[in-house]
């Protein structure tokens, strides 16, 4: 096969410019990456999700009540849209290891029924014995972290007894992908476990023969899940039901649905960033290489190439590079996604994840890529195709500079040097400004991926240090008589005890509702407090009830508005309410009340939910062994541990992220300021010799090149920060949900860091470009006319 | 026979081999060459002789192979590349056949380009008005003909008043008539300046106006005369 001139002359250049030409394929190979790291993991995610749920028939409504006869299930199951309904048994027991001296609980699920919903995925032995009193199975993470496997004993405390269970095997279920025990932050798989045991044995250890706690039901294709939800809460309000939830409430689930949010709003950001970046690099490397052609182009025409040829060549000469960009994104997209889901099996317990490698994905990143390269390439090309031979052979008539700004000078106290940046820099303002613009979107990702550290200490500081500032909370299994705090007072170890009351309630306003715990507290609390705008602790209200912004927001009230609170334990009145102001916090929707005049509301007498404490450090291990053994005790809840647990995890993938991120931002730093210099350098590379034949030296040389480089960059710096604030403001929005609420605060360092690492990518581009500058032939430029 | 202390440039057996490969081409194969304080020399030779070789060495652009060249008390093939900077930057003036102005600056601050980094250097003003082009002073290099670039590019290599001006066929771009302009120049700031003035030209007729004239051949200095009788560029007939 012959290759033709053309042909050859196009992979010479590429050779010839390989630096550049890598630099824009790394910006292009980033763009195709985030593509398919962002929708593989999408697709990934969700697709996984989808066959579990569907394999293992995971219910679409959750409803918790407190005890109802088995009969009501088939009343349940008569609701039109509800395919299949099943009761269950859900309660929580205290862990009871011996060599663990922290709280840990587990949730006790009575096991599916054959046939049933939310199936198990067994990963090793088998199934419990639905007659045995005493076997069970435990889930994945759990069996993990405390080394447990088929055979061993689990000593539990069930409903204030203690019980050796034997472990007959461990699996996974589509109601447990994100384990987050209750009252916790993080899954903590140490800390919290969830054990199948057969109906029967539940019914024995929590008093609930021929009743259920717990309902899932299964919709039919289509079914109304709103109207099976009103007609389900009906069924269980005389049972204790205190509201039914769809999926999209299920924590699990909607941790998942977080992620799943979180990671299209990476593919909607990021691969557009490069890609607009990397066809700005086409366009102005290809007009440098063109204007440099010039007498080729001219000659090609007049021995008789088309202008379609000439042009189709420098396209391809593009494309080639995108090809170059789209082999690396590859690689770097299968491998990051291989990471991610490393990242996902840490996070989320799925029986199996498969990265997906969707060659219809591959291929549409690749052609987005290529479109993009092509768009870039299309101005300047387009210069080629109508430039006439006979001009194009002549010389290039000279380039035209305007004396202005005499005033920046003047300011600036400019040498002539100094003049000379500004002026080439404003010669060609489209493509400083597009170099600005991508240096700016390196600052920008980096502003976008360093913010939440400080919105994670806010957060912090808000919760654990201003609002929730007990070391330990004691949740009780049902309502206690106010003396109960006494109880809890004399336990060892506790230094101050405060009662709580929570009752769940739906609360609605002109048409909004939502269900959630109102909370009690004395009306001057010293450890769970509520914080006002300013985080000053506010006061309870002897009448009227304070709400979180974020609940306030999703029902749309106003400090003074009047709110329907509908109770949903005890006689489940109905009153009105007075908001009386609003309270901040991050973690889930809050509503808020003095202790007695919640249990006015109740008319049930002083009743307390639980007590937060404040306990002697050195005596924790005793208190825990105590709390374990109060008969009234639920769950034991560690603020240092949850902390801990929450600071960890949160470094583990943040790190990671961040890792990615930076690399990123640096490819189109390097890959802006290299190639910006190496033009700059090729206009002006006649000048910079002339001056080194004057006198100037090495070091003054450089210094034009690099004071344009400078400017570009600091110009950049603060366009960054304007458009990486946008982003995150953006990300913080959207990252909000029910569960939690992210602060917005962007730290200075974050721009301060964001900057110094771009400056650092932009100076070790002009590290690299410093050796052609030393090594400038003088005599050269004076033997040729420009 | 000159005071030894009136000698400006003093080279010795000055040799310059260039090499590609296996490939040498002997540039200059010994050149023994004084110039006086204040000399104009005018430098005839053909094509490849080695005429702009041995400039660019006198004037610390390039390097030698062999042999040794003094500028004052300065041995010129002892110093290195900063110091050869520095020589270029104190004390030479250099005048190209394609003129190497800054085309962002404008003539004024070309000449400022150079005035700014010297150590006594006459007003830009000055120099321009030197070559004539006081009223072209805001005019950027692509609005000027090649004669008044050529001799902004002179007023350029004046304005700091240096010891020496070289000049590497200054009139090659430009026609008869604005070949004389720039040689009026040329004489005209030698004599204000008092530089010693070395001019590389193809044109023989040249000669006349020079004080002394060398002539190269195959990277030798076959000819040296001195003239009695200067002439003004505009009596040397193109
Ligand atoms: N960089 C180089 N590499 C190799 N050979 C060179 C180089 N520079 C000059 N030469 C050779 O050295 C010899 C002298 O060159 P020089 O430029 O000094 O000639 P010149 O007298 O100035 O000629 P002209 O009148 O054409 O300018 C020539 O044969 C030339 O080919
Ligand atoms: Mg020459």
């Amino acid at each position: 096969m012959v290759i033709s001139p053309l042909r050859r002359k196009v992979l010479r250049d590429l050779r010839r410019l390989w630096a550049q030409v890598l630099a824009i394929a790394l910006v292009l190979a980033a763009g195709v990456a985030t593509l398919i790291l962002g929708n593989g993991a999408y697709a990934s995610l969700s697709e996984t999700r989808a066959h579990y749920y569907d394999e293992n028939r995971f219910a679409d409504v959750f409803a918790d009540v407190t005890r109802a006869p088995r009969a009501l299930l088939g009343e349940v199951a008569e609701i039109e849209g509800v395919l299949d309904a099943e009761a269950r048994i859900v309660k929580l027991g205290l862990l009871d290891l011996p060599g663990m001296v922290e709280p840990g609980s587990v949730l006790f699920v009575s096991l599916p029924e054959t046939g049933g919903l939310n199936r198990l995925y067994l990963r090793q032995g088998r199934l419990p014995d639905p007659l045995a009193a005493r076997e069970i199975v435990v889930s994945d993470g759990f069996a993990a972290a405390h080394r447990l496997g088929p055979g061993d004993l689990l000593p539990v405390l069930m409903n204030g007894q203690r019980r050796d269970l034997t472990i007959t095997g461990v699996a996974l279920s589509p109601e447990f992908i994100y384990a987050l025990g209750p009252g916790q932050m993080m899954p903590d798989p140490r800390r919290f476990g969830v054990v199948w045991a057969p109906r029967s044995a539940l019914e024995a250890a929590y008093d609930l023969d021929g009743a259920f706690s717990n309902l899932v039901l299964k919709l039919a294709p289509g079914a109304n899940p709103d109207r099976v939800i009103e007609a389900l809460d009906r069924l269980t309000e005389r049972y204790g039901g205190v509201g039914a939830t769809g999926r999209a409430d299920q924590i699990s689930h909607a941790f998942l649905d977080a992620e799943l949010q979180a990671l299209w709003a990476m593919v909607r950001v990021l691969p557009p960033i490069f890609l607009l970046v990397a066809a700005m690099l086409v366009n102005m490397t290809l007009s440098r290489l063109i204007t440099l052609e010039r007498e080729q182009i001219g000659l090609l025409k007049a021995i008789g190439y088309s202008s379609r040829a000439v042009a189709q060549h420098y396209v391809e000469f593009v494309l080639l590079i995108a090809v170059v960009g789209i082999g690396i994104g590859f690689a770097a997209g299968a491998w990051l996604g291989s990471e991610l889901a490393q990242i996902y099996a840490r996070f989320f317990t799925f029986p199996y994840l498969v990265f997906t490698r969707d060659p219809q994905l591959y291929g549409l990143a690749a052609v987005i890529t290529l479109a993009a390269a092509v768009a870039g390439a299309l101005y300047a090309v387009r210069s080629v195709v109508k430039l006439p031979p006979a001009v194009a052979m002549s010389p290039p008539s000279p380039v035209v500079y305007r004396k202005r700004g005499a005033w920046v000078r003047r300011l600036l106290n400019l040498r002539q040097t100094g003049v000379m940046v500004a002026r080439h820099l404003m010669r060609w303002p489209f493509r400083t400004a597009s170099s600005t613009l991508g240096v700016a979107m390196a600052v920008a990702i980096l502003v976008a991926s360093l913010w939440p550290f400080g919105s994670i200490d806010r957060m912090i500081d808000v919760t654990f240090f201003r609002s929730e500032r007990h070391d330990a909370q004691i949740v009780f299994g049902t309502p206690e008589p106010l003396r109960a705090v006494f109880a809890a007072q004399d336990m060892p170890g506790v230094m101050v005890a405060e009662p709580f009351r929570q009752v769940a309630a739906t609360i609605s306003h002109r048409g909004r509702e939502k269900t959630l715990a109102i909370t009690g507290r004395p009306a001057e609390p010293r450890l769970s407090r509520v914080l006002d705008a300013g985080l000053r602790p506010m006061p309870m209200p002897q009448a009227g009830l304070i709400l979180s912004e974020a609940l306030a927001k999703t029902l749309q009230v106003r400090p003074g508005d009047q709110v329907t609170v509908a109770l949903q334990e005890g006689r489940r009145s109905t009153v009105t309410l007075r908001v009386s102001a609003l309270s901040v916090g991050y973690m889930g929707l809050g509503a808020a009340m003095e202790i007695g005049a919640l249990n006015r509301l109740m008319g049930e007498g002083a009743l307390i939910s639980g007590v937060n404490l404040m306990i002697d450090d050195a005596r924790a291990a005793e208190f825990y062994a105590a709390a374990r053994t109060t008969p009234k005790t639920e769950l034991i809840g560690v603020t240092s541990l949850m902390l801990s647990r929450f600071r960890a995890t949160l470094a583990e993938n943040i790190t990671v992220m961040v890792t990615v991120y930076v690399v990123l931002a640096g490819i189109i730093a390097i890959g802006v300021v290299y190639n910006f210099s190496r033009i700059a350098l090729s206009e002006q590379g006649r000048e910079l010799a002339s001056l080194r034949v004057l006198g100037f030296t090495n070091r003054e040389v450089s210094g034009v090149l690099f004071g344009e480089l400078a400017t570009v960059v600091l110009l950049a710096q603060p366009l960054g920060w304007l458009i990486g604030y946008g982003i995150s403001a953006a990300m913080a929005a959207s990252f909000s949900s029910d569960l939690y609420r992210v602060p917005f605060v962007v730290e200075r360092d974050v721009f301060a860091i964001a900057s110094l690492v771009v400056c650092a990518a932009a100076l070790v581009s002009a590290w690299a470009i410093r050796g052609r500058i030393n090594n400038l032939d003088m005599i050269e430029v004076l033997k040729t006319r420009e | 026979m000159p005071d030894a202390s009136d000698i400006v440039f003093r080279a010795t057996g000055l040799t310059k081999v260039y090499r590609s490969g296996a490939l040498e081409v002997h540039a200059l194969r010994g050149i023994d060459f004084q110039a006086r304080k204040g000399e104009f020399i005018v430098i005839l030779g053909p094509s490849g002789s080695g005429k702009s070789t041995f400039l660019n060495i006198v004037g610390g652009l390039d390097r030698a192979s062999g042999g040794q060249v003094w500028f004052e008390e300065h041995q010129l093939t002892a110093l290195d590349e900063g110091q050869l900077t520095q020589y270029r930057r104190d004390h030479v003036g250099f005048v190209f056949q394609f003129y190497n102005l800054v085309p962002s600056l404008t003539a004024h601050e070309n000449v400022q380009l150079v005035t700014e980094i010297a150590r006594h250097p006459m007003r830009a003003d000055e120099a321009l008005a030197l070559v004539g082009l006081q009223d072209r002073a805001n005019h950027f290099p692509a609005q000027l003909s090649g004669g008044e670039q050529q001799r902004v590019a002179i007023a350029r290599a004046i304005a700091k008043n240096p010891e020496v001006l070289l000049c590497d066929e200054p009139t090659g771009a430009l026609d008869s008539a604005t070949g004389i302009k720039v040689l009026e120049a040329l004489t005209q700031v030698n004599r204000a300046v008092g530089a010693t003035t070395l001019v590389i030209t193809h044109n023989a007729a040249i000669r006349d106006i020079a004080d002394r004239v060398i002539r190269f051949a195959d990277g030798r200095i076959v000819e040296e005369t001195v003239n009695t009788v200067k002439k003004q560029p505009s009596e040397v007939a193109w």
